[in-house]
């Protein structure tokens, strides 16, 4: 099985789940993904300078109406903690997260130093009880599906955990 | 110096139908000039957020207006913030910076004494910038350039960003705690949402 998920197959899957907005902070791993949706008429793409930034701003365009996913890396999901508390998880705001998972392809080849971000992600999303999927490959792309659903559901954010890089 | 219950109630006397984000101090007397349904309490929402928080308001809501009153402290919290402002800042976006020089929710301590707002905005290109290329800072230092003021940029397009100097003699209310997810419940059902 290939590993990692197509940029195409993933852009297309985003706008057939109906999201207006893409807030991302592109890394080396959705370099692709960026450069995918940012050629996409359906999607309008949005970079601020930093995650807290790109969750305040999901948070405001989900409170007048939009649909948006944040696109981040887990170090920046460790920046922006207080603001995914407060403008996600207090106020029960269901942003769709997708998390490049530093540090994943690294541990799976047995690379050491194991890059501390990867065993801190999956507890640190769990701590905050959000509900996580693993995106590793086109075949678990109904996961970002489940993901949309359960945030749907709950009014409260969830997360797709991708563990390579978008090809 | 502008009194800032003076400024926003000069603001609430002018504003129609925009929406109003709120941080801080702002949070205390806002409400003892405006009760609309559109406005909204970010206290609490995420330091330094409140005004990343109305650019994606203003995205949503293209047909009106959202005002965001926001401290310098938070400002300082979030400088990358400018930068977003003056890349995506749409023209519908009014920040209006009250810059008081302290951290006065947590009891007076000072800012960093030689922060430049106005000019760290405009070296961030929101002058010219946001997405229609007309954005705008200014400062106002009295009520009388505060209320011109206002009166511009509640028509003109923006995005703007204001520094507006202001110190504050009125005693303040208690913080009120109110639950985080009505706020939004509340706004969008004002919005039709």
């Amino acid at each position: 099985m290939t590993v990692g998920v197509s940029a195409v197959a993933a852009a297309d899957r985003i706008v057939l789940l109906g999201f207006t907005d893409v807030v991302i902070i592109p890394d080396s791993e959705s370099a692709l993904l960026f450069a995918t949706i940012s050629a996409m008429d359906e999607l309008r793409v949005i970079s601020p300078t930093r995650e807290g930034e790109g969750i305040a701003i999901a948070a405001g365009l989900w409170t007048g109406g939009r649909k948006p996913l944040v696109v981040l890396q887990n170090t920046g999901l460790m920046e922006a903690g207080d603001a995914l508390r407060g403008c996600g998880i207090g106020p029960r705001i269901p942003l769709r997260l997708m998390i490049g998972w530093r540090g994943f392809a690294g541990a799976q080849a047995g690379r050491v130093p194991i890059d501390s971000a990867y065993p801190a992600t999956e507890p640190l999303l769990a701590a905050w009880n959000i509900p996580t999927w693993h995106l590793m490959s086109d075949a678990d792309l109904d996961v970002v599906d489940a993901m949309d659903d359960e945030a749907m559901r709950t009014s409260l954010p969830t997360a797709v955990l991708t563990g390579w890089a978008f090809r | 110096m502008i009194e800032r219950l003076e400024l926003l109630a000069a603001a609430a006397e002018l504003r129609t139908n925009e929406i109003v984000v709120m941080t801080m101090t702002a949070t205390l007397q806002w409400p003892q000039v405006s009760t609309s349904p559109l406005d909204f309490d970010f206290l609490a929402f995420g330091m330094g957020h409140a005004s990343n928080f109305g650019l994606g308001l203003a995205l949503a809501q293209p047909d009106r207006r959202t005002i965001v009153w926001k401290g310098d402290g938070g400002l300082l919290m979030s400088l990358g913030s400018l930068a977003t402002l003056a890349q995506h800042g749409p023209e519908n976006l009014i920040v209006i910076l009250l810059e008081n020089r302290t951290y006065e929710m947590t009891g007076g301590q000072p800012l960093p004494t030689r922060v430049d707002f106005e000019a760290l905005a405009r070296a961030a290109g929101v002058e010219g910038g946001g997405t229609g290329g007309t954005g705008t800072v200014e400062r106002w230092s009295t009520i009388v350039e505060a209320r011109h003021g206002l009166t511009r940029i509640l028509v003109e397009p923006g995005p703007h960003f204001v520094v507006a100097s202001v110190t504050n003699s009125a005693p303040l209310p208690p913080v009120a705690h109110s639950d985080h997810a009505a706020r939004v419940t509340n706004l969008r059902a004002a919005l039709g949402l």
